[in-house]
């Protein structure tokens, strides 16, 4: 057998396992070793493993994650969504639709402290959803609101997904993260355009909010104050170029605690839970890493995403389509497994194909094919597929923002909160156009704060 | 996904459970020290222009020890991924016989790691590598990393007999 046929027989074999509830780490890790036992015999396999496991947790840029997660991990008990929340509503609140709007806004700014949109959609929905649903919102809206407005959290810096596209295609993290800002600020308006007109077309959907006092206003908005400030160092710091990335993880985590603990709602058995939370989030996705490196040692020893890229490349579709259908592939792939997955199987493949039909590394932007460099097109493709991928969130059939939402919201159908996600999904859908049309929207601010 | 309901631990599994739980909260306060002395190292910079010594290499040595201390804990609660949405109709009995085979896939794996990376260490002792500003030497860091994989092996044990044990519907 040929490198090649064992190469996409291993592919076969990944697929059926990931099929029968083997887990996604485990079937890259049979897989991978397995296949380069078939390729090379077993030596080489057992003489990586001495050291390929150590070698890959031990990676300083990585240790953003889980200092991320735990950060995300605080953040969701240091009752820091409370305050978001009544701030938003301050402002928001009084217009039709507005408690919406709010949490989405909410949402946002919760997404800006942490990297899960998991945590994100959990956290606001206990704040925003016996709200919501005081004044009379519709469960579809309410519902729909949350879930979509989680998604806001991975796509709005710090983003755990981000930073493993940022090592896989060895992106620069701190661009990465420069690029993820405006992208994401277009979601929160999409998405506050998107509840303006339903509750234009429904218009008991979404009621008025009660109007605040003056007082109140500014009561809620000094409130909210130090949130911004934890964002503003972390991120701004970041931008800015005063720290890395891990270190500004390390300063985050320190905020957040700290504000938990100043504020009563983190005590020791709130950071003893936080601390169980990250070490079962960052063992999933450090077990995925160790598993999707063997893989590709394996795809890589039988001459996959080569023969992929050349193929495609040979083919005569312009390079624009080409990143259509793969952001479609994405986008499809993305509504059955998780995004984090998703990213780590897919890009080694989807990224020598667009790097294939830009003209190869060290194109310049006049004569590329998507007429940008390639390291601008690392970070707009990264962009793209954070977005399509994590639109899975709020799709069927595993639609996990939905599922955990449900949880929350016993009262409402989960096929209510499908529906009322639709708007939203027609928002990001919108937002892929714009952003795939204007590829300034993500690579301005990188270019400005370069 | 996290927090299957797995119900109570009993006996030697409960036992088991304990310890991985107490070792994964050992690994988060590894990492809690870690974000103290990068803040500590981050001061001391922008304040007297001198970093903690090392700090660079001891996040590295202290993350990759702190996520092989949360693996057991990871296996031990499900938090593994696996995608559902193509066996979602299955019989009871069939999803069981998968849990049993992804268990038995962690329990081999585990056996697997502990074997190789406990060579690897014979290695690092052999040929003294050491971090490059604090000279700690690697093999240190494969001592705690080690007793996490027999950790792993024992969660794996607990997985594996409770996928067995577990009869359709139950």
């Amino acid at each position: 057998m040929s490198p090649l046929v064992v190469g996409f027989g291993g592919l076969v074999v990944l697929a059926l396992l990931i099929m029968v509830r083997m887990p996604i780490a485990y079937a890259m890790i049979l897989t991978g070793a397995g296949g380069i036992v078939v390729l090379n015999g077993p030596t080489l396999v057992l003489r990586q493993l001495e050291t390929l496991a150590y070698g890959q947790f031990a990676v300083y840029d990585l240790a953003v994650v889980p200092l991320f997660v735990l950060m995300g991990c605080l953040a969701t008990r240091a009752g820091l969504s409370r305050d978001l929340f009544r701030a938003a509503n301050a402002w928001l609140g009084r217009m039709r639709g507005g408690v919406a709007m709010s949490t989405v806004a909410a949402c946002a700014g919760f997404g800006a402290v942490c990297g899960s949109s998991l945590a994100t959609a959990t956290t606001m929905g206990k704040v925003a959803l016996p709200e919501l649903d005081r004044l009379g919102y519709s469960g579809a809206l309410a519902t729909g609101t949350v879930a979509a407005g989680g998604v806001l959290g991975i796509l709005i810096p710090p983003s755990v997904v981000l930073v493993i596209y940022a090592i896989i295609v060895e992106a620069n993290i701190v661009t990465l993260f420069k690029a993820a800002l405006l992208p994401g600020l277009l979601a929160v308006v999409l998405f506050m355009v998107a509840i303006a007109v339903y509750v234009r077309l429904y218009p008991g959907a979404g009621p008025a909010g009660e109007p605040v006092s003056r007082a109140e206003l500014r009561r809620a908005s000094v409130r909210v104050l130090p949130v911004l400030a934890i964002f503003g160092l972390v991120i701004g710091g970041i931008y800015g170029g005063w720290f890395n990335p891990t270190p500004a993880a390390a300063i985050g985590v320190a905020l957040v605690l700290a504000y938990g603990a100043l504020k009563g709602d983190v005590r020791l058995a709130e950071t003893r839970d936080a601390l169980l939370q990250t070490a079962s989030t960052t063992g999933m996705i450090y077990l995925i890493l160790l598993g999707a490196e063997l893989f590709k040692i394996f795809m890589a020893r039988g001459g996959v995403p080569q023969a992929v890229a050349e193929w495609m490349a040979a083919s005569t579709l312009a390079p624009l389509t080409v990143l259509i259908l793969v952001l479609i592939v994405l986008l499809l792939l993305g509504c059955l497994m998780d995004s984090l997955s998703m990213i780590l199987l897919a890009v080694p493949f989807l990224w020598p194909i667009l790097v294939e039909l830009n003209g190869g590394e060290l194109v310049a932007a006049a004569d590329a094919g998507f007429a940008m460099s390639t390291d601008e097109l690392k970070i707009w493709f990264g962009i793209l597929a954070l977005v399509v991928v994590e639109l899975g969130l709020i799709t069927p059939p595993v639609g996990l923002n939905v599922i955990v939402i449900s949880a929350l919201a016993r009262k409402v159908p989960m096929i209510e909160t499908f529906k009322g996600t639709a708007p939203f999904f027609v928002a990001e859908l919108l937002r892929v156009a714009i952003l795939v049309a204007f590829p300034g929207v993500t690579l301005w601010l990188t270019r400005v704060l370069a | 996904m996290a927090g299957r309901g797995l119900g109570r631990r009993r006996g030697l599994a409960a036992l088991v459970e304990r310890v991985v739980t107490w070792w994964a909260l050992g690994g988060g306060l590894v990492l809690l020290a870690l974000v103290a002395m990068t803040v500590v190292s981050v001061l001391t910079n922008a304040l007297a222009g001198r970093p903690f010594p090392g700090d660079v290499e001891l996040t590295q040595m202290g993350v990759a020890v702190a996520v092989f201390a949360f693996l057991p804990y990871a296996q031990l609660k499900g938090a593994n991924v696996t995608a559902d949405i193509f066996t979602m109709r299955a019989p009871a009995g069939a999803i069981a016989i998968m849990r049993f085979v992804a268990a038995l896939a962690a329990l081999g794996f585990a056996l697997l790691l502990t074997w190789r990376m406990a060579l690897g260490m014979q290695g690092y002792r052999r040929y003294a590598e050491t971090t490059t500003i604090l000279e700690i030497p690697l093999w240190i860091a494969f001592v705690p990393i080690l007793a996490s994989l027999v950790l792993l092996m024992a969660a794996a044990l607990v997985t594996v007999l409770e996928s067995r044990r577990r009869t359709p519907g139950a």
